[in-house]
């Protein structure tokens, strides 16, 4: 099937964007386009405003309807939707055939999330989670520290993925309904996969203060989230996952890394590499612009190379998922005021 | 007043150093450990070392502890039987009962504990941008605190938690002590730790819940590689957010070649170019003690820094959280 669409179309690799209702969506078209033998066939997104006005900005081709993107015929989809709505898109995408790039949280909840996976298995297609991370230079040098054991035996992480309110720019992420919670929800996964990465091994215990400490009042979801995890080898790692950066912070936020061992600590600031920029036409003032590499553009490289190779992508659904276990069970733990084990948690 | 020096350890140097800043009447110590000709007390202060405690409480009027943790109980008892004020190094004892008796028997003399960090520069300015209202309602705290393993032999006590308290109840509790006096009453805490399977090392990470339901990620640890002491703190409230960490650059940075300065043996963490923060702690407590007016902070905030301390100390053990 897909070698016959790949044919069909003078070898382009076809790709669609299902909702643009995520902010990455934005970065993901620029990263498509700018790989080789690809071809940005459009994005799909029901509210007419918002999709004119991504179409004006971008210049991408709209479709009303996600029925009609993928009548087009796609090798592949990055699902770019609400959190709560990864599993309606990735239903449709994966019955026309599409290979599937999914936002991160996967889903909402665990069985929506074991749902997308029978459903891309039923159809013979492949799901690639979102992960960024796993591609960025900072994260592979810290990941290949702790394999060679340059540190010696870890003793713990200190994990930081603080950030803004996403609210100020997409109103979704602050509705417990489309989100599926707040700050635990939006930021908890990024690390929670990179320590599953760097160490080959799960999480296998999760305490967490959850509150909504920084829009009391103003919004329903939690802003404010502590976490101390125990990884299977014994390693502690705290997750900061708060959207306690206000408004006008130079950049929407951090993610940081301190990685103790016996021999040696390690500390990775991922986005260590930018300028700072004083402007009257900045969006803030100061502004710190990145000139570091986009580990975006890598992670969408490979999912286009696991299309093009017909293999399984390097991040996948699994990853995703226990990510997902990951911020529900902090939710779980901060409501329990007690420590959740994951084997005594729902979903393997 | 006359000074006498009790310890004749890192603290007990650090001290003596900021008493002769200020000037005061430093008159002699008393060593636990040695005959005290070869201490640096001797040497670098010229001072002479008293053959027993109670000889030298009975020159003095201000007593200055810088012993073992364990000893403070029972040298703080003998200075207020004698009638001595007292300046206590931190942590204030190794128990909650301990703590307590002291500060009983100091009901008609001075007692004044050093929680240091209160009087380190910027962290004095960040609680007054705090309580000024800056950051609006504290909410989410974050509080590092890691240097490395106390290198030299006299100073292994460290590793011994019956003298010590621990990495805990030494290291972590300033910045336990520090969180109190931001957000308030500690409600909840839950904390995990990892030892070195081979050395003393060790690195704790503590989750604190406040009344007022802010909430506090503290990092302690003696773990990083000698010489390596950093410490930092990110205050995010409803209305702003404040950080500082020793990672930036200081005041002066010099490249020296070659690069031969071996680590001190107790990692203490420095402050640009303002006053010696003990010399300003000790500059308060001697200034307190003289006019008779109240310390910027009592024993009882010692006491429960310390009660706050071992409550992250037993969460460690049990893996669960504990109200303090």
């Amino acid at each position: 099937m897909t070698d016959y669409r790949l044919s069909n179309h003078r070898g382009k690799v076809r790709i669609g964007i299902l909702s643009v209702a995520h902010l990455h969506a934005a970065g993901y078209q620029a990263n498509l386009r700018a790989v080789p033998g690809v071809e940005l066939v459009g994005f799909s997104h029901e509210n007419r405003e918002e999709g004119r006005a991504f179409e004006q900005e971008f210049g991408a081709r709209w479709f009303s309807t996600h029925q009609d993107l993928l009548a087009e015929g796609l090798d592949g989809v990055i699902v770019c939707a609400e959190n709560a709505r990864h599993h309606e898109l990735v239903e449709i995408a994966a019955a026309a055939g599409c290979q599937i790039l999914c936002e991160k949280p996967i889903e909402i909840n665990l069985s929506d999330a074991e749902a997308m996976k029978t459903a891309c298995e039923k159809n013979g297609v492949s799901f690639m989670t979102a992960f960024p991370m796993r591609f960025a230079a900072s994260t592979r040098a810290v990941r290949q520290m702790i394999r060679n054991g340059d540190l010696g035996n870890v003793l713990g992480i200190n994990g930081i993925n603080h950030s803004e309110n996403p609210m100020g720019h997409r109103a979704w992420f602050a509705s417990k309904e489309l989100a599926g919670g707040g700050a635990v929800m939006d930021h908890t996964v990024h690390l929670a996969d990179l320590f599953r990465w760097c160490f080959a091994t799960e999480i296998v215990e999760v305490y967490a203060e959850v509150d909504n400490l920084f829009a009391r009042g103003k919004i329903g979801v939690d802003t404010a989230g502590l976490l101390l995890v125990t990884l299977a080898n014994g390693v502690k790692a705290s997750i900061d996952c708060s959207w306690s950066r206000p408004a006008l912070y130079p950049r929407w936020g951090h993610l940081k890394m301190e990685v103790v061992g016996e021999r040696g600590t390690v500390l990775m600031d991922s986005l260590a590499e930018y300028l700072t920029l004083y402007s009257k036409n900045a969006s803030r003032n100061p502004s710190w612009i990145g000139f570091g590499t986009d580990p975006n553009q890598a992670m969408i490289q490979e999912f286009i190379d696991s299309i093009t190779q017909k293999r399984q992508p390097l991040v996948g659904w699994n990853d995703g998922y226990q990510a997902l276990r990951i911020a529900l069970a902090a939710y779980e733990s901060a409501q329990k005021k007690a420590p959740v084990r994951l084997r005594d948690f729902p979903g393997v | 007043m006359r000074i006498g020096i009790a310890g004749a350890g890192t603290m007990a140097e650090v001290h003596a150093a900021a008493w002769r800043s200020l000037g005061a009447n430093l008159v002699g110590y008393v060593s636990l450990r040695s005959a005290g000709t070869d201490d640096a007390l001797a040497k670098r202060f010229e001072l002479r070392a008293r053959a027993s405690y109670a000889d030298l409480l009975q020159e003095i009027d201000i007593i200055d502890i810088c012993t073992p943790t364990s000893q403070h109980r029972s040298m703080v008892l003998e200075a207020a039987a004698a009638g001595k004020h007292v300046i206590c190094e931190k942590p204030i004892a190794t128990t909650v009962e301990d703590a307590q008796v002291m500060i009983d028997a100091c009901r008609n003399v001075r007692l004044f504990v050093g929680m240091v960090v209160r009087f380190f520069p910027q962290y004095r300015s960040a609680r007054q941008l705090v309580a000024a209202g800056h950051i609006g309602t504290p909410g989410v705290l974050r509080l590092k605190r890691v240097s490395y393993v106390p290198q030299r032999a006299p100073d292994s006590w460290y590793f011994d938690e019956s003298i010590s308290g621990g990495m805990i109840v030494d290291l972590m509790s300033h910045d336990i002590d520090y969180a109190r006096w931001l957000a308030g009453e500690i409600e909840r805490v839950y904390a995990v730790r990892t030892n070195a399977k081979t050395g003393a090392a060790q690195y704790v990470q503590a989750v604190l819940r406040f009344r007022n339901g802010a909430m506090a990620l503290l990092e302690g640890g003696w773990a990083y590689p000698p010489g390596i002491f950093r410490t930092s703190f990110d205050l995010a409230g409803s209305e702003g957010l404040i950080e500082w960490c020793s990672d930036q650059p200081p005041p002066i940075t010099s490249f020296r070649s070659p690069a031969t300065e071996a680590a001190a043996s107790v990692g203490l963490p420095t402050s640009g170019l303002a006053e010696d923060p003990y010399t300003s702690e000790i500059r308060h407590a001697f200034e307190c003690i003289q006019s008779g007016t109240a310390f910027d902070v009592t024993p009882q905030d010692a006491l429960e820094a310390l009660r706050i301390s071992l409550a992250v100390k037993r969460s460690t053990e049990t893996g669960q959280p504990i109200e303090p």
